[in-house]
């Protein structure tokens, strides 16, 4: 054993400084990201643990490179339908259909869940539809940041949400469990949550007069209305639900598209879409503005990516999870509501693996029902994609609903929503028992 | 102006250097080739794409070794580097090659299993490329590789797998996990075809009993252990029994029907091979470990881990008595001696299928370490020096 616990609290703190620091000074906390890893490659280095230091940082950089593809082609996805009007005239119908506030909200939080649902990642739900749901929701009178609350919250819901739930599938691939009974496990602690959530964002809004709401709506062109209008809007959206299912349901007769290849098809069938004559040049224009839009992000992920591999090539990592699984029982459950959404803050889906899957076995030791314990700890994480450092889907959720306030402010408030859907996961990992039915 | 352009010349000069460095590294791992001396009983070398001509010329194909007697009898397939990260089954193939002998039947040895895993370092979690074994003759080099298949060789992931032909959902990298996708798809990706032309090797062979060595973190349940397929279920008990008795604590479990794509019940489920997983105790892979370094792969010793086997919270012994150890000599003996210990009970309980062959056991492999057992390919007979 040729390190002491003191050394790998040193290289933790200097990691922290780093970030901190450099989140002052430098002002991008993708920069400090990868400088508090660079410090640990360093420490790890000096230390003889590692001989291979430029390796470690630029395999770090590739860790994350998938997530990366799939957040560039996603915002082009989107960026060319909603440059069609299409975003537009599903807001206009929507507006001039439904009267009744409560029953738009509803359908606004099923929709948010469906994309997020189906390929497990709340950031696909946002790109899909975090700006449409964001108007549609604003124009229900909710407040600014109540908008934004309701769409990130509907995000988290949306990764959480069964079929596909990647925390429980990587803590069930780890755990060698099979990746079964878990939909309705998952499913009530989310319905309660979100109706709490629609509840909690919804409770005093008064709705603006229908014609005031389509006064203030952009024209789009005339060929977004009726049946070939229908066609143009829906075909998009469709694609990209017809491949999702198609996978599912015919997995073996597809083939392997990924998320980045089946965003391009849909961008494809948008741009046959578009009535408007849109030259190449505007549609380059889209492309580069939506690189210029999403490249902090993209920065954000790869820096994350040389985090992971700095702190487990620093031993960072094990400190963290060692701190966490040696704990008594009574402090996991007093802690579990801030490690695991701040594990999940640095280490993104890392977090289930390092985190949730020693405890999934500790959990297992005590002879609590391991099913019920895993879905807690995956309802858990997701609340984490708001916290720093990486808080992707909340940056996301920010970018597209154009938020103006601070990053704060914006915690404040989600925060009473993220604590009803964490005690309803806490509860379930405290008394398993009680929801044994439900797997 | 100009500074700002220095700037910019500046950091793709960096990026430049670095991506040059690090390039080089991952060239060097991706072509790196291990080597063997083989025993004198070896009588040839095959490769997957053999069973599976798809494969040829790709990072998925691999050298099958096959021992045979010429003596009729039953025969046995061996496999490591199913998951290259765990390196300790394939260091235990390399040592079962260099000196085995058979009296009676065949025994195939299937090194690397996911050749292409091989080939790169498990993302995110800052692996070593290579450990080191010491001989009388000098250091002989290996490579350490990931879980699941390059995607340079099979990309992308979807966002689920779901195996075939159970339609079982599961994480989406396990579509590049070779234990997940058993019993394989010829017209699948590239792991698929892999588990694919193994189901039919030991099909076409008519191999009696196939085993599959693993290495498994000390805080996962079924480590140390012996996971068999339900027709491997008496002579795996057994050999658990007598292990226990008389060399090493091993435990045994039966291959559970509701996990799919595993060597333990696909193999069994579509073959007529008694299928058998082996598991031995690696921290280097337990999540709450301290620096991944070579050491810790090759001892096992850890800091952290050893405050986890203090209160008990792991499956494998690991407290003052192993010295909170769990080195490579006693992770490749126990595979040896564990699939020794299978095999006589195979012979025990159905002759017709008796092999008879030897290599070094875990009480040689404690006492004298891996090198002693590893031969100097320059002095070797240039015939049985492989290099893949």
């Amino acid at each position: 054993m040729d390190y002491t616990v003191l050394e790998v609290v040193i290289i933790f703190v200097a990691m922290a400084a780093t970030f901190v620091l450099g989140s002052k000074y430098l002002k991008s906390t993708e920069i400090s990201m990868a400088l508090a890893g660079v410090v640990a490659i360093i420490f790890s280095t000096l230390h003889g643990w590692t001989t291979t230091p430029v390796k470690l940082l630029v395999e770090g950089l590739f860790t994350n490179m998938d997530l990366a593809m799939t957040f560039i082609c996603a915002t082009i996805f989107i960026n060319i339908y909603s440059s069609s009007g299409a975003m537009t005239t599903i807001t206009r119908n929507i507006v001039e259909r439904i009267n009744n506030k409560w029953l738009i909200l509803i359908c606004m939080g099923i929709l948010m869940l469906i994309p997020g649902a189906i390929t497990g990642a709340g950031s696909v739900s946002v790109f899909v539809l975090g700006t449409l749901v964001y108007s549609i929701v604003r124009f229900m009178g909710v407040s600014e940041k109540k908008a934004t609350a309701f769409v990130f919250m509907f995000a988290i819901f949306s990764a959480a949400c069964p079929p596909i739930n990647l925390w429980t599938m990587l803590m069930t691939a780890q755990a060698n469990m099979p990746y079964v009974g878990f939909e309705l496990l998952l499913l009530l602690p989310i319905i309660i949550a979100g109706a709490f959530t629609i509840l909690y964002c919804g409770w005093g809004s008064k709705r603006a007069p229908k014609e005031e709401i389509l006064a203030t709506l952009p024209e789009v062109n005339a060929k977004m209305y009726g049946f070939g209008g229908l066609v143009r809007v829906l075909l998009p959206l469709l694609t990209l639900v017809v491949l999702f299912v198609l996978t599912l349901v015919i997995p073996f007769s597809m083939p392997v598209l990924g998320l980045p290849l089946m965003f391009i098809i849909c961008t494809v069938v948008a741009i046959l879409c578009n009535p408007n004559k849109t030259s190449v040049k505007e549609y380059a224009k889209v492309i580069s503005d939506t690189m210029e839009q999403v490249f902090p992000l993209v920065a954000t992920v790869l820096s994350v990516g040389i985090m992971q591999n700095a702190m487990a090539a620093s031993g960072v990592k094990g400190l963290i999870g060692t701190a966490f699984v040696l704990l008594p029982f009574v402090w996991i459950y007093a802690l579990i509501l801030i490690v695991g959404p701040f594990a999940q803050g640095s280490m993104s889906y890392g977090s289930a693996v390092v985190i949730g899957t020693p405890l999934i076995f500790m959990f297992n030791t005590a002879g609590m029902n391991v099913t019920v314990v895993c879905a807690a700890l995956s309802l858990i994480f997701p609340i984490g994609d708001c916290l720093p450092p990486s808080r992707i889907v909340g940056r996301l959720v920010l970018e597209a609903t154009d938020y103006k306030d601070t990053y704060t402010s914006f915690l404040k408030q989600i925060f009473v929503p993220c604590l009803v859907f964490g005690l309803l996961a806490l509860i379930m990992l405290i008394k398993p028992a009680w929801f044994t039915f439900l797997a | 102006m100009k500074k700002e352009l220095v700037l910019k010349l500046l950091i793709v000069f960096v990026t430049f250097a670095l991506a040059t460095v690090a390039g080089v590294a991952f060239h060097e791992h991706r072509h790196f080739k291990e080597t063997v001396v083989v025993s004198e009983d070896f009588t040839e070398m095959r490769w997957l794409s053999d069973y599976c001509p798809q494969l040829k010329d790709t990072f998925a194909d691999t050298p099958i070794f096959v021992f045979d007697s010429g003596v009729e009898g039953g025969s046995v397939l061996y496999c490591g580097g199913t998951h290259p990260y765990e390196p300790a089954p394939a260091l235990s193939a390399f040592v079962l090659m260099e000196n085995i002998k058979v009296e009676k039947g065949v025994v195939y040895v299937i090194p690397q299993c996911n050749y292409s895993a091989t080939t790169m370092g498990v993302q995110g979690n800052a692996y070593p490329s290579y450990y080191t074994v010491k001989t009388e003759w000098g250091e002989k080099q290996y490579k350490i590789g990931e879980r699941n298949t390059n995607p340079l060789d099979q990309w992308p992931d979807n966002f689920t797998y779901i195996h075939y032909p159970s339609k079982q959902a599961q994480a989406y990298n396990d579509l590049r996990n070779l234990n997940r996708c058993y019993p394989g798809r010829l017209d699948g990706t590239l792991t698929e075809r892999v588990a694919w032309a193994i189901t039919e090797f030991i099909d076409k062979e008519e191999i009696d009993l196939s085993i599959d060595c693993h290495e498994a973190s000390i805080m996962y349940p079924v480590v140390s252990t012996y996971i068999a397929h339900d027709r491997a279920m008496d002579i795996a008990m057994m050999a658990a029994m007598d292990l226990t008795a008389t060399s090493f604590d091993m435990k045994i479990e039966q291959s559970p029907k509701s996990l799919r794509g595993f060597t333990h019940r696909e193999w069994g489920d579509y073959t007529d091979t008694l299928g058998v997983l082996m598991e031995t105790a690696e921290p280097f892979i337990d999540r709450i470990v301290g620096p991944m370094t070579v050491d810790l792969m090759m001892t096992g010793q850890d800091r952290f881990l050893s405050y986890a086997g203090d209160k008990g919270l792991t499956y494998a012994k690991y407290d003052k008595e192993n010295n909170y150890s769990w080195p490579m000599n006693v992770r490749v003996g126990r595979h040896l001696s564990g699939a020794s210990k299978v095999i006589y009970y195979m012979n025990q309980f159905f002759p017709e299928k008796e092999v008879i062959a030897s290599w070094p056991s875990y009480e040689e492999l404690v006492e004298h370490d891996c090198g002693a057992f590893l031969h100097n390919p320059e002095t070797s007979n240039p015939d049985r020096v492989f290099s893949f």
